[in-house]
């Protein structure tokens, strides 16, 4: 039986009840503040010191029949490049600060796209090559330390989306494995 | 000194004024309604905003005072493992202060031999045993982690002895946190 159109006005106005679901958003508010990210972290994933007596979970690659062996020394004047594979000759075996004047906690004093530049040249000679050995002088403070791999990785390295998966990292990436060594090792 | 006169008109704006000011208090007290629909709206939006950056990495870093963390393009996320802050004011384990450092950044000479820092190995060592015998109950294999939070200024002397006393405690994993440049 169709319904009168005056039934509709008697029908009372329906107001849904939001206390609870403001009860539920305003205690979901605290929960979500606490586990919020302020800033995006990454992580650098780096192989323990040589003098580490235990050893690592990650296993070494097959030996190619020549490898570089590239290590760069963090100065407090500059980068110190050696590798056993390759001779580096003494004028390259150097690499000055870009900001000579900088005190010890400017950390952009040092020469970065030199670095990378050589880094490159190297990984041209040696491609399947990706570790590097990285020491500094003690007071190195710790953003030069990570600038320098992030430079002997190459600037424009993105490596997360593959390192877990184990896949074939980008052609950019240039010796994204670091291995730190103290120094005297 | 004047007596002030009131008007006719005056005398009957007040005689209304008054009349509206009794009918007003007689008057029933409405029944007041919050309304809920703008609060909803503001509230939706801040929640959406906060699961947006809801952090989804296995560990929340939460850098102690002070502590300014190394930037880099690095963009590897973060893998579960366990966090040690190396601040300018110590060295934090566990939400436990575990060394002091000096103010040239390096730990107190006191507490470090050979690479060692004392407290600290004593620490993890706490720390992997517990780990080591949960996974054992599990039947899984215990892959320890150390994640090291440091700061921009701490020296790289530092960054070494914390490594080796966590190589030492059967630590094997090591990975630098970084804030990740935009």
């Amino acid at each position: 039986m169709p319904r009168k159109k005056n039934d509709k006005a008697l029908e009372g106005e329906v107001k849904a009840n939001m206390l609870p679901v403001m009860n539920i958003m305003f205690l979901l508010i605290p929960a979500l503040l606490m586990a919020m990210e302020f800033a995006s972290m990454a992580a650098i994933n780096v192989s323990p010191p040589k003098f580490t007596d235990t050893p690592s979970n990650t296993p070494p690659p097959e030996k190619p029949p020549k490898q570089l062996d590239l290590k760069v020394v963090i100065h407090d004047d500059g980068f110190e490049l050696s590798a056993k594979g390759e001779e580096i000759a003494k004028a390259d075996a150097w690499i000055a600060l870009a900001n000579p004047r900088g005190e010890r906690l400017d950390y952009d004093r040092y020469d970065y796209r030199a670095l990378e530049a050589r880094a490159k040249l190297y990984k041209q000679a040696f491609p399947e090559e990706i570790a590097v050995k990285v020491s500094a002088e003690g007071d190195v403070p710790m953003q030069a330390l990570i600038s320098t791999m992030e430079a002997l990785a190459g600037s424009t390295c993105k490596i997360g989306p593959t390192i877990h998966k184990g896949e074939v990292p980008p052609d950019d990436c240039l010796f994204w494995q670091p291995v730190v060594e103290g120094q005297g090792a | 000194m004047t007596a002030t006169t009131v008007t006719p008109e005056q005398a009957a704006f007040l005689a209304k004024k008054k009349a509206k000011k009794l009918s007003r208090r007689n008057r029933e007290e409405a029944d007041g309604e919050l309304g809920m629909t703008s609060l909803m709206d503001i509230v939706s939006i801040i929640v959406v905003y906060l699961l947006k950056s809801y952090a989804s990495d296995p560990v929340v870093i939460n850098p102690t005072a002070g502590q300014q963390i190394p930037m880099s393009s690095a963009d590897a996320s973060l893998q579960d493992g366990l966090p040690v802050f190396v601040s300018p004011r110590g060295l934090t384990f566990q939400d436990r202060k575990v060394a002091t450092l000096t103010e040239d950044g390096k730990v107190d000479p006191g507490l470090v031999e050979a690479h060692l820092i004392g407290p600290l190995f004593d620490a993890f060592a706490e720390e992997v045993d517990r780990a080591q015998a949960m996974a054992a109950r599990r039947g899984t294999e215990w892959k320890g982690q150390v994640i090291l939070v440091g700061d921009q200024r701490i020296p790289f002397d530092t960054i070494v002895d914390v490594m080796y006393t966590a190589g030492r405690a059967g630590i094997t994993s090591y990975s630098f946190c970084v804030i990740r440049n935009s």
